[in-house]
Protein backbone atom coordinates (compact mmCIF):
# COMPACT_ATOMS: atom_id res chain seq x y z
CA UNK A 1 0.00 0.00 0.00
CA UNK A 2 1.04 3.69 -0.36
CA UNK A 3 -0.06 6.54 0.88
CA UNK A 4 -0.74 9.47 -1.96
CA UNK A 5 -1.77 12.86 -1.36
CA UNK A 6 -3.27 15.23 -4.83
CA UNK A 7 -5.49 18.05 -5.41
CA UNK A 8 -9.17 16.07 -6.28
CA UNK A 9 -11.72 18.85 -7.86
CA UNK A 10 -10.16 21.86 -6.13
CA UNK A 11 -9.56 20.52 -2.91
CA UNK A 12 -6.54 17.77 -1.18
CA UNK A 13 -7.25 14.76 -1.13
CA UNK A 14 -5.13 11.63 0.40
CA UNK A 15 -5.51 8.25 0.44
CA UNK A 16 -4.20 4.68 0.29
CA UNK A 17 -3.95 2.65 -2.84
CA UNK A 18 -2.66 -0.69 -3.54
CA UNK A 19 0.56 -0.92 -5.86
CA UNK A 20 -1.45 -2.17 -8.46
CA UNK A 21 -4.48 -0.19 -7.90
CA UNK A 22 -5.86 1.97 -11.26
CA UNK A 23 -6.59 5.80 -10.97
CA UNK A 24 -10.18 4.87 -11.99
CA UNK A 25 -10.66 2.48 -9.52
CA UNK A 26 -9.67 4.59 -6.58
CA UNK A 27 -12.02 7.46 -8.10
CA UNK A 28 -14.55 5.64 -8.15
CA UNK A 29 -14.85 3.50 -5.24
CA UNK A 30 -12.56 5.62 -2.72
CA UNK A 31 -13.86 8.64 -3.34
CA UNK A 32 -17.86 7.86 -5.06
CA UNK A 33 -17.08 9.41 -8.32
CA UNK A 34 -19.09 7.15 -10.54
CA UNK A 35 -18.85 9.86 -13.65
CA UNK A 36 -16.15 7.92 -14.76
CA UNK A 37 -16.11 4.41 -16.28
CA UNK A 38 -14.27 1.81 -17.41
CA UNK A 39 -15.65 1.11 -20.80
CA UNK A 40 -12.92 -0.51 -23.09
CA UNK A 41 -10.68 -0.54 -20.13
CA UNK A 42 -7.49 -0.77 -22.96
CA UNK A 43 -7.20 3.04 -23.70
CA UNK A 44 -9.72 3.72 -26.49
CA UNK A 45 -13.04 4.63 -25.58
CA UNK A 46 -12.53 7.77 -23.07
CA UNK A 47 -15.18 6.90 -20.75
CA UNK A 48 -12.66 6.77 -18.01
CA UNK A 49 -10.86 10.44 -18.78
CA UNK A 50 -9.94 12.13 -16.06
CA UNK A 51 -7.36 15.87 -15.89
CA UNK A 52 -4.60 15.56 -14.33
CA UNK A 53 -2.45 18.80 -14.15
CA UNK A 54 -5.73 19.84 -16.81
CA UNK A 55 -4.66 17.57 -19.68
CA UNK A 56 -7.06 14.56 -20.25
CA UNK A 57 -5.30 10.88 -19.45
CA UNK A 58 -6.73 7.75 -19.22
CA UNK A 59 -7.14 6.72 -15.87
CA UNK A 60 -7.94 2.98 -16.66
CA UNK A 61 -4.01 3.21 -17.33
CA UNK A 62 -2.93 5.57 -14.51
CA UNK A 63 -1.28 3.65 -12.18
CA UNK A 64 -3.31 5.35 -9.03
CA UNK A 65 0.76 6.15 -7.42
CA UNK A 66 1.85 7.93 -10.00
CA UNK A 67 -0.92 10.99 -9.12
CA UNK A 68 0.85 11.87 -5.74
CA UNK A 69 1.42 15.76 -5.90
CA UNK A 70 -0.71 15.88 -8.90
CA UNK A 71 -4.24 17.86 -9.68
CA UNK A 72 -6.49 15.65 -10.98
CA UNK A 73 -10.34 17.23 -11.95
CA UNK A 74 -13.16 15.07 -13.28
CA UNK A 75 -16.56 16.14 -14.07
CA UNK A 76 -17.84 16.83 -11.11
CA UNK A 77 -15.41 19.80 -10.85
CA UNK A 78 -17.33 21.01 -13.53
CA UNK A 79 -20.80 21.73 -11.83
CA UNK A 80 -23.55 19.63 -10.99
CA UNK A 81 -27.68 19.65 -11.65
CA UNK A 82 -28.30 22.51 -9.82
CA UNK A 83 -25.85 24.52 -10.94
CA UNK A 84 -24.38 23.75 -14.72
CA UNK A 85 -21.22 25.00 -16.15
CA UNK A 86 -21.92 26.91 -19.30
CA UNK A 87 -20.01 23.72 -21.10
CA UNK A 88 -22.66 21.14 -19.69
CA UNK A 89 -25.56 23.67 -20.94
CA UNK A 90 -24.11 24.04 -24.16
CA UNK A 91 -24.13 20.30 -24.67
CA UNK A 92 -27.48 19.62 -22.92
CA UNK A 93 -29.03 22.87 -25.47
CA UNK A 94 -27.17 21.20 -28.60
CA UNK A 95 -28.65 17.72 -27.93
CA UNK A 96 -25.37 16.47 -27.54
CA UNK A 97 -26.06 13.68 -24.41
CA UNK A 98 -28.18 10.98 -25.32
CA UNK A 99 -26.92 7.57 -23.26
CA UNK A 100 -24.81 10.06 -21.14
CA UNK A 101 -21.80 7.32 -21.18
CA UNK A 102 -19.47 9.23 -23.17
CA UNK A 103 -20.42 12.83 -21.49
CA UNK A 104 -18.41 12.66 -18.70
CA UNK A 105 -15.15 12.15 -20.73
CA UNK A 106 -16.18 14.78 -23.52
CA UNK A 107 -16.79 17.48 -21.37
CA UNK A 108 -13.04 16.76 -19.97
CA UNK A 109 -11.09 16.74 -22.80
CA UNK A 110 -13.29 19.94 -23.94
CA UNK A 111 -12.61 21.76 -21.22
CA UNK A 112 -8.97 21.12 -21.18
CA UNK A 113 -9.28 22.68 -24.90
CA UNK A 114 -11.31 25.31 -23.98
CA UNK A 115 -8.89 26.87 -20.98
CA UNK A 116 -6.22 26.55 -23.46
CA UNK A 117 -7.88 28.04 -26.66
CA UNK A 118 -11.02 30.81 -26.19
CA UNK A 119 -11.66 30.04 -29.99
CA UNK A 120 -10.88 26.70 -31.29
CA UNK A 121 -11.75 25.65 -35.23
CA UNK A 122 -13.73 22.90 -35.44
CA UNK A 123 -10.57 20.80 -36.94
CA UNK A 124 -9.41 21.28 -33.11
CA UNK A 125 -12.60 20.58 -31.82
CA UNK A 126 -12.05 17.05 -33.27
CA UNK A 127 -9.02 16.51 -32.58
CA UNK A 128 -9.06 17.45 -28.75
CA UNK A 129 -12.24 14.58 -28.43
CA UNK A 130 -10.47 11.90 -30.33
CA UNK A 131 -9.85 10.23 -27.54
CA UNK A 132 -13.34 10.08 -26.98
CA UNK A 133 -15.64 7.65 -28.33
CA UNK A 134 -19.38 8.50 -28.93
CA UNK A 135 -22.02 5.52 -29.90
CA UNK A 136 -25.11 7.77 -29.97
CA UNK A 137 -24.93 11.40 -30.98
CA UNK A 138 -22.57 11.01 -33.23
CA UNK A 139 -20.49 14.43 -32.68
CA UNK A 140 -22.06 16.71 -35.29
CA UNK A 141 -23.82 17.97 -31.51
CA UNK A 142 -21.22 17.97 -29.69
CA UNK A 143 -18.85 19.77 -31.81
CA UNK A 144 -21.66 22.21 -31.67
CA UNK A 145 -21.39 22.28 -28.00
CA UNK A 146 -18.00 22.56 -27.69
CA UNK A 147 -18.06 25.65 -30.49
CA UNK A 148 -21.57 27.89 -28.65
CA UNK A 149 -19.17 26.77 -25.13
CA UNK A 150 -16.20 28.22 -26.32
CA UNK A 151 -15.38 32.09 -25.15
CA UNK A 152 -17.68 30.89 -22.05
CA UNK A 153 -14.88 28.92 -20.37
CA UNK A 154 -12.29 30.68 -18.34
CA UNK A 155 -9.35 30.61 -21.14
CA UNK A 156 -6.21 30.42 -19.58
CA UNK A 157 -3.75 31.98 -21.91
CA UNK B 1 -7.58 -7.00 -14.07
CA UNK B 2 -4.23 -6.60 -12.93
CA UNK B 3 -2.37 -9.27 -11.93
CA UNK B 4 -0.60 -8.58 -8.35
CA UNK B 5 2.50 -7.04 -8.33
CA UNK B 6 4.78 -4.38 -6.13
CA UNK B 7 5.89 -1.06 -7.60
CA UNK B 8 8.58 1.42 -6.74
CA UNK B 9 8.35 5.17 -7.89
CA UNK B 10 11.93 6.60 -7.88
CA UNK B 11 12.54 10.34 -8.14
CA UNK B 12 16.39 10.10 -9.45
CA UNK B 13 18.48 7.93 -11.91
CA UNK B 14 20.22 6.72 -9.80
CA UNK B 15 17.27 5.35 -7.79
CA UNK B 16 15.55 3.44 -10.57
CA UNK B 17 18.84 1.72 -11.92
CA UNK B 18 19.65 0.93 -8.13
CA UNK B 19 16.10 -0.69 -8.32
CA UNK B 20 16.14 -2.14 -11.42
CA UNK B 21 19.54 -4.05 -10.09
CA UNK B 22 18.08 -5.32 -6.82
CA UNK B 23 14.81 -6.13 -7.75
CA UNK B 24 14.05 -9.38 -9.66
CA UNK B 25 11.80 -10.16 -12.27
CA UNK B 26 11.35 -5.64 -12.94
CA UNK B 27 9.41 -4.36 -15.56
CA UNK B 28 9.64 -0.63 -16.28
CA UNK B 29 6.71 1.35 -16.70
CA UNK B 30 6.40 5.05 -18.09
CA UNK B 31 3.13 6.31 -19.83
CA UNK B 32 1.72 2.52 -19.19
CA UNK B 33 -0.22 2.52 -22.20
CA UNK B 34 1.49 -0.58 -23.56
CA UNK B 35 2.79 -2.02 -20.58
CA UNK B 36 -0.91 -1.65 -18.86
CA UNK B 37 -2.65 -3.54 -21.17
CA UNK B 38 -0.18 -6.11 -21.90
CA UNK B 39 -0.50 -7.23 -18.79
CA UNK B 40 -4.33 -6.86 -18.52
CA UNK B 41 -4.39 -9.49 -20.97
CA UNK B 42 -2.09 -11.45 -18.96
CA UNK B 43 1.44 -10.49 -18.92
CA UNK B 44 2.70 -10.56 -15.58
CA UNK B 45 5.66 -9.34 -13.61
CA UNK B 46 6.62 -9.37 -9.88
CA UNK B 47 8.17 -5.60 -9.55
CA UNK B 48 7.32 -2.45 -11.44
CA UNK B 49 9.82 0.53 -11.55
CA UNK B 50 7.64 3.72 -12.42
CA UNK B 51 10.34 5.85 -14.03
CA UNK B 52 7.43 9.02 -14.48
CA UNK B 53 9.00 10.58 -11.55
CA UNK B 54 12.62 11.06 -12.65
CA UNK B 55 13.54 13.93 -13.77
CA UNK B 56 16.33 13.78 -15.49
CA UNK B 57 14.86 11.44 -18.05
CA UNK B 58 12.33 13.97 -18.72
CA UNK B 59 14.52 16.69 -20.23
CA UNK B 60 14.61 17.70 -23.49
CA UNK B 61 17.71 19.22 -24.57
CA UNK B 62 19.73 21.27 -27.43
CA UNK B 63 23.44 21.31 -27.73
CA UNK B 64 25.47 22.30 -30.61
CA UNK B 65 23.06 20.89 -33.57
CA UNK B 66 22.17 17.58 -30.92
CA UNK B 67 19.10 16.96 -29.77
CA UNK B 68 18.92 14.90 -26.60
CA UNK B 69 15.64 13.60 -25.99
CA UNK B 70 15.03 11.89 -22.36
CA UNK B 71 12.94 8.76 -22.37
CA UNK B 72 9.83 9.77 -20.73
CA UNK B 73 9.23 12.84 -22.74
CA UNK B 74 5.64 12.55 -24.13
CA UNK B 75 4.40 12.54 -27.25
CA UNK B 76 2.61 15.06 -27.01
CA UNK B 77 5.40 17.40 -25.40
CA UNK B 78 7.35 16.32 -28.38
CA UNK B 79 4.57 17.35 -31.18
CA UNK B 80 4.18 20.62 -29.27
CA UNK B 81 7.90 21.73 -28.72
CA UNK B 82 8.65 24.44 -31.36
CA UNK B 83 12.40 23.75 -31.43
CA UNK B 84 11.45 19.70 -32.12
CA UNK B 85 9.34 21.28 -35.27
CA UNK B 86 12.10 23.33 -36.91
CA UNK B 87 14.75 20.52 -36.19
CA UNK B 88 13.01 17.32 -36.44
CA UNK B 89 9.97 18.32 -38.27
CA UNK B 90 9.11 14.37 -39.29
CA UNK B 91 9.26 13.64 -35.49
CA UNK B 92 7.00 16.30 -34.31
CA UNK B 93 4.56 16.00 -37.15
CA UNK B 94 5.07 11.74 -36.03
CA UNK B 95 4.24 12.24 -32.51
CA UNK B 96 1.35 14.13 -33.27
CA UNK B 97 -0.52 11.46 -35.01
CA UNK B 98 0.17 8.58 -31.98
CA UNK B 99 -3.09 7.35 -30.55
CA UNK B 100 -5.19 10.10 -29.25
CA UNK B 101 -4.83 13.23 -27.37
CA UNK B 102 -4.93 11.23 -24.00
CA UNK B 103 -2.14 8.44 -25.22
CA UNK B 104 0.12 11.47 -26.38
CA UNK B 105 -0.32 12.87 -22.77
CA UNK B 106 0.75 9.59 -21.10
CA UNK B 107 2.89 7.59 -23.79
CA UNK B 108 6.43 8.47 -24.14
CA UNK B 109 9.19 8.32 -26.65
CA UNK B 110 11.07 5.41 -24.71
CA UNK B 111 8.12 3.75 -24.26
CA UNK B 112 7.52 3.36 -27.83
CA UNK B 113 10.86 2.92 -28.58
CA UNK B 114 10.86 -0.34 -26.16
CA UNK B 115 7.89 -1.48 -27.43
CA UNK B 116 9.41 -1.53 -30.94
CA UNK B 117 5.90 -2.36 -32.72
CA UNK B 118 6.37 -2.24 -36.42
CA UNK B 119 3.71 0.66 -36.81
CA UNK B 120 5.28 3.03 -34.13
CA UNK B 121 5.46 6.22 -35.66
CA UNK B 122 8.07 7.71 -33.61
CA UNK B 123 10.64 5.33 -35.23
CA UNK B 124 10.75 6.17 -38.97
CA UNK B 125 11.51 10.07 -38.09
CA UNK B 126 14.09 8.73 -35.33
CA UNK B 127 15.96 6.71 -38.36
CA UNK B 128 16.72 8.98 -40.45
CA UNK B 129 17.86 10.93 -37.67
CA UNK B 130 20.29 8.51 -36.94
CA UNK B 131 19.07 7.70 -34.09
CA UNK B 132 21.72 7.05 -30.62
CA UNK B 133 19.99 5.32 -27.80
CA UNK B 134 21.62 6.47 -24.58
CA UNK B 135 21.15 3.07 -21.88
CA UNK B 136 22.05 2.59 -18.47
CA UNK B 137 22.33 0.33 -16.10
CA UNK B 138 24.22 0.09 -12.60
CA UNK B 139 27.39 -1.00 -13.78
CA UNK B 140 27.57 1.85 -16.88
CA UNK B 141 26.21 3.16 -19.75
CA UNK B 142 26.13 1.65 -23.70
CA UNK B 143 25.32 3.66 -26.65
CA UNK B 144 23.27 2.16 -29.64
CA UNK B 145 21.79 3.16 -32.64
CA UNK B 146 18.02 2.73 -32.77
CA UNK B 147 18.80 0.52 -36.03
CA UNK B 148 20.72 -2.49 -34.45
CA UNK B 149 18.52 -1.44 -30.96
CA UNK B 150 15.35 -3.00 -32.92
CA UNK B 151 16.18 -6.84 -33.32
CA UNK B 152 12.95 -8.03 -34.17
CA UNK B 153 8.99 -6.87 -33.98
CA UNK B 154 8.70 -6.26 -30.19
CA UNK B 155 11.51 -7.14 -29.00
CA UNK B 156 15.01 -5.03 -28.21
CA UNK B 157 18.74 -5.56 -27.17
CA UNK B 158 17.53 -4.06 -24.17
CA UNK B 159 19.12 -6.46 -21.56
CA UNK B 160 17.14 -7.25 -18.05
CA UNK B 161 18.51 -4.26 -15.35
CA UNK B 162 18.99 -1.79 -18.31
CA UNK B 163 17.40 1.54 -18.85
CA UNK B 164 16.56 3.65 -21.81
CA UNK B 165 17.78 6.92 -20.84
CA UNK B 166 17.69 8.89 -23.87
CA UNK B 167 17.39 9.31 -27.40
CA UNK B 168 20.29 11.61 -29.19
CA UNK B 169 19.42 12.73 -33.02
CA UNK B 170 21.23 15.84 -34.61
CA UNK B 171 19.39 18.22 -37.00
CA UNK B 172 19.42 18.05 -40.58
CA UNK B 173 19.99 22.01 -41.41
CA UNK B 174 18.46 22.66 -45.28
CA UNK B 175 16.69 19.35 -45.42
CA UNK B 176 13.28 19.37 -46.34
CA UNK B 177 11.80 16.65 -44.18
CA UNK B 178 7.92 15.45 -43.18
CA UNK B 179 6.38 12.46 -42.31
CA UNK B 180 2.78 10.87 -43.90
CA UNK B 181 0.94 7.77 -42.80
CA UNK B 182 -1.73 6.05 -44.20
CA UNK B 183 -4.60 4.31 -41.74
CA UNK B 184 -8.06 3.17 -41.29
CA UNK B 185 -8.99 6.80 -39.94
CA UNK B 186 -7.61 9.79 -39.41
CA UNK B 187 -7.65 10.07 -36.07
CA UNK B 188 -7.01 7.30 -32.87
CA UNK B 189 -5.50 4.80 -35.22
CA UNK B 190 -2.56 2.56 -36.15
CA UNK B 191 -0.49 3.11 -38.89
CA UNK B 192 -1.02 0.78 -41.69
CA UNK B 193 2.06 2.39 -43.66
CA UNK B 194 4.65 5.73 -42.75
CA UNK B 195 7.19 7.11 -44.40
CA UNK B 196 9.45 9.66 -43.28
CA UNK B 197 11.72 11.43 -45.34
CA UNK B 198 14.53 14.31 -44.93
CA UNK B 199 15.75 15.22 -48.40
CA UNK B 200 18.51 17.92 -49.41
CA UNK B 201 18.58 18.94 -53.33
CA UNK B 202 19.52 21.46 -55.45
CA UNK B 203 17.73 23.20 -58.48
CA UNK B 204 17.31 19.86 -60.05
CA UNK B 205 19.64 17.20 -57.91
CA UNK B 206 18.92 15.25 -55.24
CA UNK B 207 22.11 15.62 -52.98
CA UNK B 208 21.18 13.49 -50.00
CA UNK B 209 17.99 11.66 -49.75
CA UNK B 210 17.23 9.69 -46.28
CA UNK B 211 14.14 7.51 -46.00
CA UNK B 212 11.95 5.04 -43.33
CA UNK B 213 9.05 3.28 -44.48
CA UNK B 214 6.87 1.94 -41.48
CA UNK B 215 4.67 -0.63 -40.76
CA UNK B 216 5.59 -2.27 -44.13
CA UNK B 217 8.21 -4.59 -43.05
CA UNK B 218 8.73 -6.52 -39.51
CA UNK B 219 10.70 -3.54 -38.31
CA UNK B 220 10.92 -0.09 -40.16
CA UNK B 221 13.86 0.39 -42.04
CA UNK B 222 15.71 2.71 -44.47
CA UNK B 223 15.53 1.88 -47.78
CA UNK B 224 19.66 2.16 -48.48
CA UNK B 225 19.63 0.99 -51.91
CA UNK B 226 17.49 3.78 -53.35
CA UNK B 227 19.11 6.39 -50.99
CA UNK B 228 22.32 5.39 -52.39
CA UNK B 229 21.06 5.20 -56.02
CA UNK B 230 19.30 9.11 -55.97
CA UNK B 231 22.42 10.59 -54.35
CA UNK B 232 23.12 12.81 -57.08
CA UNK B 233 20.62 12.15 -59.39
CA UNK B 234 18.63 14.64 -61.29
CA UNK B 235 15.35 15.31 -60.03
CA UNK B 236 13.09 14.17 -62.82
CA UNK B 237 10.15 11.93 -63.10
CA UNK B 238 12.08 8.96 -64.83
CA UNK B 239 14.23 8.97 -61.75
CA UNK B 240 11.81 9.44 -58.98
CA UNK B 241 10.13 5.81 -60.92
CA UNK B 242 13.24 3.77 -61.10
CA UNK B 243 14.28 4.62 -57.28
CA UNK B 244 10.18 3.58 -56.47
CA UNK B 245 10.75 0.44 -58.26
CA UNK B 246 13.87 0.04 -56.14
CA UNK B 247 11.62 0.66 -52.61
CA UNK B 248 9.05 -1.86 -53.82
CA UNK B 249 12.49 -4.47 -54.48
CA UNK B 250 13.63 -3.79 -51.13
CA UNK B 251 10.40 -4.50 -49.01
CA UNK B 252 10.22 -7.87 -51.47
CA UNK B 253 13.80 -8.81 -50.38
CA UNK B 254 12.51 -8.23 -46.51
CA UNK B 255 9.24 -9.72 -46.67
CA UNK B 256 8.81 -12.03 -49.33
CA UNK B 257 5.49 -11.27 -51.76
CA UNK B 258 2.78 -11.08 -48.81
CA UNK B 259 -0.96 -11.05 -49.50
CA UNK B 260 -1.36 -7.55 -48.08
CA UNK B 261 1.18 -6.18 -50.59
CA UNK B 262 -1.75 -6.31 -52.99
CA UNK B 263 -2.93 -3.13 -50.47
CA UNK B 264 0.57 -1.88 -49.53
CA UNK B 265 2.30 -1.77 -52.77
CA UNK B 266 0.50 0.58 -54.27
CA UNK B 267 0.34 2.79 -51.42
CA UNK B 268 3.68 2.81 -50.24
CA UNK B 269 4.84 3.99 -53.88
CA UNK B 270 2.61 6.45 -53.90
CA UNK B 271 4.10 7.92 -50.33
CA UNK B 272 7.65 7.19 -51.82
CA UNK B 273 6.81 9.25 -54.70
CA UNK B 274 5.12 12.52 -52.93
CA UNK B 275 8.21 12.55 -50.21
CA UNK B 276 10.47 12.52 -53.47
CA UNK B 277 8.43 14.95 -55.43
CA UNK B 278 7.94 17.38 -52.69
Amino acid sequence: MKAIHFTLNGKKASCEVQDKELLLHTLREQFSLKSLKEGCGIGECGTCTVLIDDEPHYSCLTLASKINGHDVKTVEYLGDAELLHPLQKAFIDSGAVQCGYCTPGMLLSAYSLLIKNGDPSDDEIKEAISGNLCRCTGYIQIIEAIRNAAGLCKCKS
Amino acid sequence: MLPDFASVNPETKREALAFLDSLDDARVIAGGTDLLVDMKRGESCGNVVDIMNVKELKRLSVNDGKIIIGSTVTHAAISKTVILNDMAQSLSVACGWVGSPQIRNMGTIGGNLVNASPAADSIPPLLIHDAILSIESKDGMREEALEDFIIAPYETSLRPRELLASVCIKGLPGYREGYRRAAKRAAWAISRLSVAWAISEDDDHFVDVRLAIGSCTPMPFRPRDVEEFLKGREKNDPVIREAVEIVAEEIRRISGDRPSFVYKMPVVKDLVQKALRG
